[in-house]
Parts: structure tokens; C-alpha cells; sequence
């Protein structure tokens, strides 16, 4: 494919501002930084430090942002490929470590990550092309590129030089312009600064999307490849000379400190060793089954003091009512309170979700080598390496030039790590400084499920106003979730060293869940509010207690469900189609057509729910189906849920799932549709099972049949129907689709039933119950 | 210590480890074979499957001492598995994988890929007794066993679909 370059040099000079182009005699080593730059991180004003073309023609890419699962390491091939017209098989890509790549920021900021690289690799294009012409001598508009090579017809013929052609033997450098910077601990300690890292300012010119031969094709990615012939390092595989390996010994409750470290005996294990720094306490050994071995061993005889902080799970909601903190208020209270008293009939509903977890398949694992100067190396599959850095150094008090985080491939986490902490690091750390040799931290299943943070409970009353005509006039909210966004490292705080502070109660966590709201609808009359769960007693001796997180879609799920569902039961109230409700309250054509698609796709014949042949008992299944929209990150989304209620024993089966997204223009049309599929089986699994169960001490489903997960058997038929659009740019769409099933599916079983959960997750026996009270 | 001698991907190893040592760490550390991956280490998920004289077992509660002779195959090995079987010698056989990776390359099943050198494995194991399986049968050999297979990226639709494809490439 030819792309024809439309600018002149000088119109490169001017697009580009203050850039320079140089081209010098290659030195002997290439030193990415110059001589006196900090070795620890790369300098993102230098080309260099971004992208680097060899001899060989190969490129090699670099992002602070990591491979979590959802494809990025195919996309952000595809994008530089892209602005470069290369081929993206010819791109090596190096991924969030802090000493090699420029940018930083969370993996789950694709959008902003590829945005960088596209646009140095725009910068690069455009001075490649400057550089081409001069040597072919032809005006730039003469050139055109494919696969990394230059032709122009001159008069003694076609011309062509491929990329490394044109830079051989000299050093090419570009000065990038860059905002922003590499996340640090601030001033008081209290928080990471920059998680989004460096941004790539200016304006290059770019590749319009209706020329992408590369973006918009199911480029299959490389790091698949590795995976499935067992070529990838995965941060567990990390090996050191002289490495020990640690199985820690926790607490007996989240809130216990230690009274006694039980005894170890060396006959029985004889290269094992017990090491203690304030409440961390571990078992190391060259051997790592004798580590494992002797950690029980140690653990059965370890003593600990009594804890009985938590409320326990089985009566949330009430508890963090009882416990409310207000937060943020979005809309007009009294218009919206006159409203619902105008109203010709008004939907009163509370919605609650239990903790659950982001629940990855490999505990957590961190190998450090802290060397006696103070050089510190993490290998770890953290999704955000800079502001681990930023941890790790503050922990140590030390500085981030110090510090090296490399990444390396894990088990998806979901977000869990989205801020750095919550992992295996500090525990490595503080072992490693401690015995001045490097050290692998392997949680345990157990361990993770328990020791790490969870998506935070919550509980949402709402209530909807309708006119006589089925039209909404008013919404109101009254959002309520325990605290989350707690990113402090279980290792520090239980060796008693310094990190962030525990979140605060109230206003942080619930501004932030409430800021996620956006929702495409319009209503006339709106009030919402969020508020905090005041949790003191999750304040524990040993500083760790029940611990919230960002999850998969964070805070815009939980609203999701809540705002949906009331739809859904609004629609009800109308005698609508809970499709056309949706569509019959938004303006926005790209959600209009999302759910037209969907539902077309689905074989949706509108009708208002519930079912006319919906039934609360019998043995026989009865079919319901339900249906949900939303927007998110530029994606416009919508699911319709088929399902199969057994009233006699409460077992909800979801049968078929159609979910729709228009996220703008589609990248990868394979992994999209994996993402999807990916994501329906997530949510369906919050919906139907999913639950951290937990006493007055401890978190009690600490296993894969304590903590149910969705299995091959669960899976539904998944259909995926996308729209892509070349003239609306990209949207986000790793996340979202996890957030559909629970609104759908609760209004699916209420089709089928007659009789409306509103509160997950679904187990049999729950909704058995649910069916004999109605 | 004792010693043990295994059979590992076509190949015999010896090693000194206590008697006790599940498989797993064997595989992984002894043997330096990572395409073995620890997930739950109680037989509950499936990501540590190995095939044991073709059959999957669990290597993360398998005693290395329970092993015998029985012949190991992980990952790592499925390529010289296949090549055994279709009796592929020098570079052919170095370049060829299992149809089973090559399916799942071409399904680009993998999201984070944890889980999957297991469910490779199952695979493989599912394809030499049921050469055309039907999705229930898909669904059966995730499922039974000592626990379900479990993926949290959600992947089940594309492993099936994967399942399919290896099948037709195995049959040709």
C-alpha cells in the first residue's frame, strides 16, 4: 500500500515547532541518555529513548505501559507500524521497564500510551521523509514509503532507500516534545504524582484513518506466539545466582501482630531460614519446595494476637449505610425531589454488590536483588512500573535513581495494580535487604485471595420518575461504596515501613465512583450523590485490614448496574421494550445505532418485560432475557442477556449474550472480539457466583471452590457485533464489557420470574429464596 | 536426597530432591521447563498440567516420587510430541509445532496466557482419545477431571474454538 506523503520539508519545519533533526557520526556506543543524564531512566525528550531503527531494518518501540491481556502488544505495534508504514511484524516492542522506556504511566491507559508512540513515530516519519527526499533528491511530495522503504521516480529512474539505507552509519536524533513526568512519591508522602507519566506533546502530521493498512486488520500478536510455545518470561521464571525463594507466613487475621515466630527445625530443614522484620514474617531456602515445606511448619507454631474488626459479609449494605460519609452531590436536589413528587408513577430501587476479586490464576510473584550500596532491582508483572518505583524507593527511603522496576508477563490482575503496590515487591524487597541476597516472593493462592486488595462493596438506592406518557422526568441516586483505591504494599505495611496512606473515607472513594458516571441519557431532572462507608473498625493493629481496589471498569461498573437496572425497571413501569426506553431517552446516534445493531443481531422482537410466560416455581427452566447500555472512554456499548431460570432450585443459566460496541475505529478486529467474549465471561461471573466471603478477622474464600469463578461449563453462546468508524477516533474498550452482564442478567431473570433480584451475586439458593418470598 | 530418574519431553533426567517435591517444582526449577505454570497448587485450576504417558495430570500435587517411568511431556515438549507421532526427523521436525499451539496461534486464544500451557495440554490429551470432539465434549474435558479448568480473561469461546481447528489440522 502506497501512502503518499502530502508534505514538504518546510512545511516539517514548521508543523514541528521546536524540533531538530540531526543526523552525526554514529558514536562507538549508543548511550540513549548523553553522558550526563541519570543512567536510571531514559531521557523522553530523545528520539532514542522511544524508538530506535537498526541497521537490520528491525525498530525497536519502547512504552512504560505493559501487556495486562487485553492485546496491547499487538496494538501498539500496530500503531507505530502504522505512522512509520512498516510492517508491524518488523517492530520489536519493549514494555514497562523503568530504566528502558521513556514514558511511564498505567497499563490501563492504552489510549494515552499509544498516543505517545503514535505520535513520535509521526515525528519520526516526517523527518525520515525530510531526510529521504534530500538524499533522493526529490521534493518530499514525490516520495512515497511501503514497509519501511522510499521510492520516488526521478529522471534517471525509480529511486529507492530503505530506512536503514538512509540512517546508516550516523546517528539520527530528534528532540521530542514532551509534557508531564515519571511518577513520584510527592512532598508529604502521601501520594504517587504522574501515574499517567510522560505525555508526547504537539501536533505531527498523521495518517488519516481512512489510509490504515495496518490498524483495523487482526495483526496476530507476537507475544501470543511466545505464550503458546513457551518462549515467554514470565515474571515466576525470573532466576538469579545465589536466589533464594521466600514463602511468606501471614497473619492470622488481617489485623494480627505477631506474638512469637514459631520454631524452625533445621534437622528437617536444614538450608531453610526464618526471617522476621515487625509483623513480615517468611521462610527462605535455595530449595523451594523446603521453603514452602518449612513456611507450614513455621506457620503451624507462629503466634499472633487476637483480631475481630470486620462487620463480616453477610450484612454490608446496612453496615455501610449505618456508616455513611457523605461525598459528592451532582444535579438539583429539590427540582429533582419535585419532579419524583409530580411524577405519574415513580421506581424505587437499592442495588448492592458484595467485595469480589480481581482474582488472577498465578499469585502474585516478585524477585528483588537489593545490593548492600542501595541498588535496588524488582522483576514483577505490575501494571505500573514508575509508580511502583515510587513505592519501592519511598519504602526504602532511598531515591527512584536507585530504584529499577523491570516488567515482565503475569497473570492478569485487572487493575489490581493499576497504582502500583498491592503485590509481592516490598515483601521481596524487605527480604532481599535483610539477607543481602536476591530474593523470589511466590504467593500462594490462599495468600492472594486474602492478603490482596478486592472491588469494593457497595449500595446504591435510586429512584426513577415517569410521566404519563412512559417518558423519565427524573433520576435520582444515593451511591454508597467502602473505601477503595488502596494501593499500599501488604510488605510495607506489615514490616512497618513507610507508604501511601490508607485511602481516605468519604470523599475520595466516592468522588471517584461517582466521576465515572457518564451516562448517554437524557433526563430531565437529575440528583446524584456518592458517599463513603466510615470503616474504622477496618483499622487494624497490624495496619492491613479489608482493603478495597479499582477493578476492571472501576467505579463506572458499579453505577452501570445501578443506573441500568433502574432503566430496566422503569421500562417496566412504562409497559416499554427496554431497548426502545433507551433509545426513546438518548440523542446520541452512536448509542441509537449500537443498540439497534445489538439487538438486531440478538433476534430481539421488542416487547416490555417480564415474559408472558415468566413463572416463580416448577421444575421446568423459563426463559427470560434482559438488556443494558452504556458509554465509556469513546465506546458505545449495549448487551441483551438471554437466561434460563429453574424456579424450584434457583439455578440461573445464561444461554446466549449479545454484546455490541462502536469504539470508534476498531484496531484489532480479533482481539476486540476476544476482549468482548473476555469480558461477558467476567461479568457473568460477578453476577452468578462471585463473592469475597469474610468473618470479624480474616477473608474466608481463599480458594477456587471458596471463590468461585465462571468455567467452561458456564459459558454462553457470546456473540460480538461491532461498528467501526473512521471518523470519530479510538475508544477504549478493554474494559466495559465486564460491566453488562449484571444489569442485563438481573433484568433477564426478573423476565423470566416476574420477580426482580437486586443484589448479587445470584447463587441458587439466593434466588430460590428470592422466588418463594415473592 | 534421593535421586529420581524422568522422562521429560523425550529425554532422561536425573535429579537429587526430597521425595515429597510435587512435580511442578521439579519441572520448573531442576529442569528449568517454565512452560509448566503454578496457579492454585491444589489441583483446582488446571494452569500446571503436564501429560503423564499422554494422559494430563496435575503437576503441582503430583510427588515427584510418584512418577516412576511414566513419560513427561510439558509445553515445551508437545513439538517433539507431534514430531514423534508423524515421524518428522532433523529441521522439519525442529520447525513444526503441535497442531494444537499452532491452533491456538492462529485462535489467538491468549489474553494474559497464564492458564494456557494447561489447557494446551488438555487439548492434546482430549485430541489422542477423541479425534473429532463436539463442543460438549470440549466442554466435558475442561470440566471433569480433578477440577474445572479455569481461565479468568474469560478465553473458553476461543479455546473451544481452537480445540476445533487443531482437530481438522490433526485429521489431515
Amino acid at each position: 500500500m502506497i501512502n503518499e506523503p502530502t508534505l514538504t520539508r518546510r512545511s516539517f519545519v514548521k508543523i514541528g515547532g521546536g524540533l531538530v533533526v540531526t543526523l552525526a557520526a554514529l558514536p562507538d556506543a549508543f548511550t540513549p541518555n548523553g553522558a550526563d543524564a541519570d543512567a536510571a531512566v531514559l531521557d523522553a525528550t530523545r528520539l532514542n529513548s522511544w524508538l530506535e531503527i537498526k541497521a537490520d531494518g528491525r525498530v525497536i518501540a519502547r512504552t512504560g505501559r505493559a501487556e495486562m491481556g487485553v492485546g496491547m502488544a499487538a496494538y501498539f505495534r500496530q500503531t507505530v507500524a502504522e505512522e512509520l508504514n512498516l510492517r508491524p511484524e518488523s517492530i520489536d516492542l519493549v514494555m514497562g521497564d523503568t530504566d528502558r522506556t521513556p514514558d511511564g504511566g498505567w497499563s490501563a491507559s492504552f489510549l494515552e500510551g499509544a498516543a505517545n508512540l503514535r505520535k513520535v513515530s509521526a515525528y519520526t516519519y516526517q523527518a525520515l521523509l525530510g531526510l529521504a527526499a534530500t538524499r533522493i533528491g526529490v521534493p518530499q511530495t514525490a516520495l512515497s514509503v511501503v514497509n519501511g522503504v522510499v521510492s520516488a521516480d526521478t529522471p534517471s529512474g525509480r529511486k529507492s532507500i530503505s530506512y536503514a539505507e538512509l540512517l546508516k552509519g550516523q546517528q539520527f536524533e530528534l528532540t521530542i516534545p514532551v509534557a508531564g513526568g515519571l511518577a513520584a512519591m510527592n512532598d508529604k508522602g502521601t501520594g504517587i504524582n504522574n501515574i499517567m507519566g510522560v505525555t508526547v506533546t504537539g501536533n505531527p502530521p498523521m495518517k488519516s484513518v481512512s489510509k490504515y493498512t495496518v490498524v483495523g486488520t487482526s495483526f496476530a500478536s507476537p507475544s501470543v506466539e511466545e505464550k503458546v510455545t513457551g518462549k515467554t518470561q514470565w515474571a515466576g521464571d525470573m532466576r538469579l545466582p545465589g536466589m533464594l525463594h521466600a514463602r511468606m507466613v501471614r497473619p492470622a487475621t488481617l489485623g494480627s501482630t505477631l506474638l512469637k515466630v514459631g520454631a524452625l527445625d533445621k534437622a528437617k530443614f536444614p538450608t531453610a531460614e526464618v526471617v522476621t522484620k515487625g509483623n513480615l514474617v517468611a521462610v527462605v531456602s535455595p530449595d523451594e519446595w523446603e521453603a514452602m515445606s518449612a513456611s507450614r511448619a513455621v506457620a503451624a507454631s507462629t503466634t499472633w494476637s487476637e483480631w475481630a474488626g470486620l462487620p463480616g459479609h453477610s450484612n454490608l449494605g446496612e453496615v455501610m449505610k449505618a456508616n455513611r460519609v457523605q461525598g459528592g452531590k451532582r444535579g438539583d436536589q429539590a427540582k429533582t425531589a419535585d419532579a419524583l413528587k409530580n411524577a405519574a408513577k415513580v421506581v424505587s430501587a437499592t442495588y448492592e454488590q458484595p467485595y469480589v476479586k480481581h482474582a488472577p490464576i498465578g499469585p502474585y510473584i516478585s524477585v528483588a536483588d537489593v545490593k548492600a550500596d542501595g541498588t535496588t532491582t524488582v522483576w514483577t508483572h505490575t501494571a505500573q512500573s514508575q509508580g511502583m518505583r515510587a513505592h519501592l524507593a519511598h519504602m526504602l527511603g532511598s531515591t527512584t535513581d536507585k530504584v529499577t522496576v523491570r516488567w515482565l508477563e503475569g497473570a492478569g490482575q485487572y487493575g489490581r495494580t493499576s497504582m502500583g503496590g498491592d503485590g509481592a515487591e516490598a515483601d521481596a524487597v524487605v527480604l532481599s535487604q535483610l539477607l543481602g541476597k536476591p530474593v523470589r516472593v511466590q504467593w500462594t493462592l490462599q495468600e492472594d485471595l486474602a492478603w490482596s486488595t478486592a472491588s469494593s462493596a457497595w449500595i446504591s438506592d435510586l429512584k426513577a420518575g415517569l410521566d404519563a406518557h412512559g417518558k423519565l422526568t427524573a433520576l435520582e441516586s444515593d451511591f454508597i461504596m467502602a473505601p477503595g483505591i488502596d494501593y499500599r504494599m501488604v510488605g510495607a505495611m506489615l514490616a512497618g515501613l513507610p507508604d501511601v496512606p490508607a485511602p481516605a473515607v468519604g470523599g475520595g472513594p466516592a468522588q471517584f465512583g461517582f466521576g465515572a458516571v457518564t451516562q448517554p441519557y437524557v433526563i430531565p431532572n437529575e440528583f446524584h450523590q456518592g458517599a463513603g462507608a466510615r470503616v474504622e473498625l477496618m483499622k487494624p493493629p497490624s495496619g492491613v485490614g479489608l482493603r478495597g481496589n479499582i477493578m476492571r471498569t472501576p467505579g463506572q461498573r458499579q453505577h452501570v448496574c445501578a443506573l441500568e437496572s433502574i432503566l430496566n425497571e422503569a421500562a417496566v413501569a412504562a409497559g416499554a421494550d427496554p431497548a426502545q426506553f433507551r433509545i426513546d431517552h438518548t440523542t446520541d446516534q452512536r448509542l441509537i445505532d449500537i443498540i439497534r445493531k445489538t439487538v438486531a443481531e440478538a433476534g430481539w422482537a421488542p416487547r416490555p418485560s417480564p415474559n408472558p410466560a415468566a413463572r416463580r416455581t416448577g421444575d421446568a427452566p423459563v426463559k427470560g432475557r434482559g438488556f443494558a447500555a452504556m458509554y465509556r472512554f469513546g465506546a458505545y456499548w449495549a448487551g441483551a442477556a438471554e437466561v434460563e431460570v429453574v424456579p424450584s432450585t434457583g439455578a440461573v443459566r445464561v444461554t446466549k449474550f449479545t454484546i455490541g460496541v462502536d469504539p470508534g475505529k476498531v484496531i484489532n478486529p480479533r482481539h476486540l472480539k476476544s476482549n468482548c467474549e473476555g469480558g461477558v465471561v467476567m461479568g457473568m461471573g460477578e453476577v452468578l457466583m462471585e463473592q469475597l466471603t469474610f468473618d470479624q478477622g480474616k477473608v474466608t474464600s481463599i480458594d477456587w471452590t471458596k471463590y468461585r469463578i465462571p468455567t467452561m461449563k458456564d459459558l454462553p453462546e457470546i456473540k460480538v457485533v461491532t461498528i467501526s468508524r473512521d471518523d470519530v477516533g479510538f475508544g477504549g474498550v478493554g474494559e466495559a464489557a465486564n460491566s453488562l452482564p449484571q444489569p442485563a442478567i438481573l433484568a433477564a431473570v426478573f423476565d423470566a420470574t416476574g420477580v426482580q433480584p437486586r443484589r448479587t451475586p445470584l447463587t441458587p439458593d439466593y434466588v430460590k429464596s428470592l422466588l418463594l418470598k415473592a | 536426597m534421593p535421586t529420581f530418574n524422568l522422562t521429560v519431553n523425550g529425554a532422561r533426567k536425573t535429579v537429587n530432591v526430597a521425595a515429597d517435591t510435587p512435580l511442578l517444582y521439579v519441572l520448573r526449577n531442576n529442569l528449568e521447563l517454565s512452560g509448566v505454570r503454578l496457579g492454585c497448587g491444589a489441583s483446582q485450576c488446571g494452569a500446571c498440567s503436564v501429560l503423564a504417558d499422554g494422559k494430563e495430570i496435575r503437576s503441582c500435587v503430583t510427588p515427584v516420587s510418584r512418577v516412576g517411568d511414566k513419560k513427561i511431556h510439558t509445553l515445551e515438549g508437545l513439538p517433539g510430541l507431534w514430531a514423534a507421532k508423524k515421524g518428522l526427523t532433523g529441521e522439519k521436525a525442529a520447525s513444526t509445532l503441535h497442531p494444537v499451539q499452532q491452533a491456538w496461534i492462529e485462535t489467538q486464544v491468549p489474553q494474559c496466557g497464564y492458564c494456557q500451557s494447561g489447557m494446551m495440554i488438555t487439548a492434546v490429551d482430549l485430541l489422542s482419545r477423541v479425534p473429532d470432539p463436539t463442543v460438549a465434549q470440549i466442554t466435558d474435558a475442561y470440566t471433569g477431571g480433578p477440577s474445572p479448568h479455569l481461565c479468568r480473561c474469560g478465553t473458553y469461546t476461543a479455546i473451544i474454538d481452537a480445540v476445533q481447528v487443531a482437530a481438522k489440522a490433526m485429521k489431515a
